[in-house]
């Protein structure tokens, strides 16, 4: 029989730096005799540090061949902080993967509108690494990145990189610019006159703190995107992954096996208007 | 179905072969002032074959403990953890229909996939023997309007009706019906006498109370459309005590921490509760939740609709104990006559 909150044994083969508050762990599972694990993208794990207890963190890497995947901690409590202070090589627990992935199939042919706010990003670059490794699966894609200040910006070179695939627009943007920005000022919604996919007819995914999804949804409703195809990652106090814990549930469902991605005619039902 | 009896001797005796049968015997026993608890008597014999209303605490103390190990942590320092085995064989004997049918709900919950290996290793070295009420135990309980009580109908191995003469005994399991062959002699046929007085209990009830329409109450609920003067009355009158979570029959909610004692220790969870203000906060700050009165909404949205929706069922089994022991005078019943009527 076998006991699901029982943490695998995952290893740190390395640590990024990406903002002061930001690192990117990348993992392996330890015995490799257990194979992979098989996520996709938008799915999520919950991480153990013994002592610390457990906490959920969405895979920041489309799903390797090798098994390696990786996750970016933003510090900001207790479990987290511990996180930061580890070093390569140190171990970690890592159950899952739980959740429903992004909407992948619906996604197929179809124009993507990205929109990540801070640390929401994570998720999402494991999305668009997914498509842009099936680039031709897709139609054309835009993603709009915003951060508080420019120094909050997550895989800034990826992200870069990301402008050489084909009909492919980046936009990034500030709410608090210095002097070192060139870019633009504001928050996403500030970027929305410029999208060029039709909204009547592409799929918005969205992914960052709770006060951003609901104006940006407000925002991108009025420009003809249809509730059927905005998609938002929701984030909730979780402490199981299996929907016993009951601390994340909305409505009648459960975030961490329904979610966490809910299409926005899902939220209206559980209540979560723009 | 083949219904027998027992007298409250052979009760007696069948009682103490049990005992031979499971490591831990968890039957009602006499506390201080009265109050019936439950308790593993298996040894101190302090067992009470029949007793008057309900216990305090419900038994499901037994199968999801405020705190609980999940697993073994073997090494902080090399992050391994190893799992635990709970191979106790428990009896659960002289449990209320009430809180027979909030384990049923409870088991089917957990055992819903992905399955909790922790809940079902307990639930299934478990049997449970039922005592059905002769009587309401409580002028605030509404069993029988929650379609609870006061006889169960499913989710037992063996159930005792009792009735003057002894006990209509019916079975409701595989485990039930060896219990009764391995102690066939302490059994009789049920009389028809006896089955007209068991009858006579459900009769009674149903003359005194009308059931739920608990579809249509989950239906307002869902709906929104509960009048926000009925949620603002319960969040003025919660103080935040608990007492409902932590005495409610079907209440599972936990949180999980780890307890070290050096480089070893075990990662916990232990009861919590959706009436806290931290149950559902995150780390950065925000707050889903953050009204008082949501809260305690959350509780009854859970128990009348999120379980109707998922389940077909409410998870209230109208025991009644969250309305004894609401320091605010919060009434479930009160609750449930308000929304029905204020969408009428």
């Amino acid at each position: 029989m076998k006991n699901e909150y029982l943490p695998k044994i995952a290893v740190i083969e390395n640590i990024i730096n990406e903002t002061s508050d930001v690192k990117t762990f990348t993992l392996q599972l330890k015995d490799k005799a257990i194979g992979k694990l098989k996520y996709m993208p938008g799915q999520f794990m919950m991480l153990s540090l013994p002592g610390y207890g457990e906490a959920p963190f969405t895979f920041a890497t489309m799903p390797a061949a090798n098994g390696r995947f990786q996750i970016s901690v933003k510090r900001s409590g207790v479990l987290t902080n511990a996180l930061h202070i580890l070093k390569e090589k140190d171990a970690v627990g890592i159950r899952g993967p739980y959740g429903n992935s992004f909407p992948l199939d619906r996604m197929k042919n179809k124009d993507i509108l990205f929109i990540a706010g801070g640390i929401g990003m994570a998720p999402l670059r494991s999305l668009a690494q997914y498509v842009f490794k099936n680039r031709e699966d897709y139609g054309k894609i835009e993603i709009i990145y915003g951060c508080r200040m420019s120094k909050d910006i997550i895989y800034k070179n990826e992200i870069e990189s990301w402008r050489y695939n084909p009909c492919t627009e980046i936009y990034l943007t500030v709410d608090a610019p210095d002097d070192t920005w060139g870019g633009t000022c504001g928050v996403v919604c500030a970027v929305f006159p410029r999208i060029k996919i039709n909204p009547k007819t592409s799929i918005a995914i969205l992914c960052g703190p709770p006060i951003m999804i609901k104006s940006a949804i407000k925002d991108i409703l009025k420009l003809g995107f249809r509730d059927s195809n905005i998609y938002a990652s929701l984030e909730r106090y979780m402490k199981c992954g299996i929907g016993k814990c009951g601390h994340c549930y909305i409505g009648d469902k459960y975030v961490c096996l329904d979610g966490p991605n809910f299409s926005y005619l899902e939220m209206k039902k559980l209540g979560l208007d723009s | 179905m083949k219904r027998l009896f027992i007298t409250s001797e052979n009760l007696g005796l069948l009682i103490k072969s049990l005992k031979k049968d499971c490591d831990e015997f968890i039957a009602p026993k006499k506390e201080h002032l009265s109050d019936i608890i439950f308790s593993d008597t298996k040894y101190s014999g302090e067992e009470l074959l029949n007793y008057d209303g309900n216990s305090i605490v419900s038994p499901r103390t037994f199968l999801l403990p405020q705190t609980e190990a999940l697993f073994e942590i073997i090494s902080v320092k090399a992050c391994k953890f190893s799992a635990i085995e709970d191979k106790t064989k428990r009896i659960f004997y002289g449990v209320r229909p009430c809180d027979i049918k909030a384990i049923t709900l409870t088991k089917r919950f957990f055992i819903d996939k992905p399955v909790d290996m922790c809940y079902r290793q307990k639930i299934e070295r478990s049997t449970f023997i039922a005592l059905a009420c002769a009587r309401r135990c409580s002028e605030k309980s509404f069993c029988y309007e929650m379609d609870a009580g006061p006889i169960a109908k499913n989710g037992f191995d063996l159930q005792l009706t009792p009735v003057s003469m002894g006990y209509i005994v019916d079975i409701g399991s595989k485990k039930g019906s060896q219990i009764v062959k391995k102690n066939n002699k302490l059994f009789n046929r049920s009389s028809s006498l006896d089955e007209k007085e068991a009858k006579d209990i459900l009769k009674g009830f149903r003359k005194t109370a009308k059931r739920i329409n608990y579809k249509k109450l989950a239906k307002i609920i869902a709906q929104n459309k509960v009048k926000e003067s009925i949620w603002d009355d319960i969040g003025l009158r919660c103080v935040v005590c608990s007492g409902c979570v932590t005495l409610c029959p079907t209440c599972s909610c936990f949180s999980v921490m780890d307890r070290l004692d050096g480089d070893r220790g075990v990662r916990l969870r232990y009861c919590d509760g959706c009436v806290y203000a931290g149950f559902t906060k995150m780390a950065g700050g925000s707050a889903p939740f953050p009204n008082h009165k949501d809260h305690i909404r959350r509780f009854f949205e859970h128990k009348l609709n999120v379980d109707v929706e998922r389940y077909g069922v409410p998870s209230c089994v109208g025991c009644a104990r969250c309305i004894e022991a609401c320091p605010g005078n919060i009434d479930i019943r009160k609750f449930i006559g308000a929304v029905i009527e204020g969408a009428e």
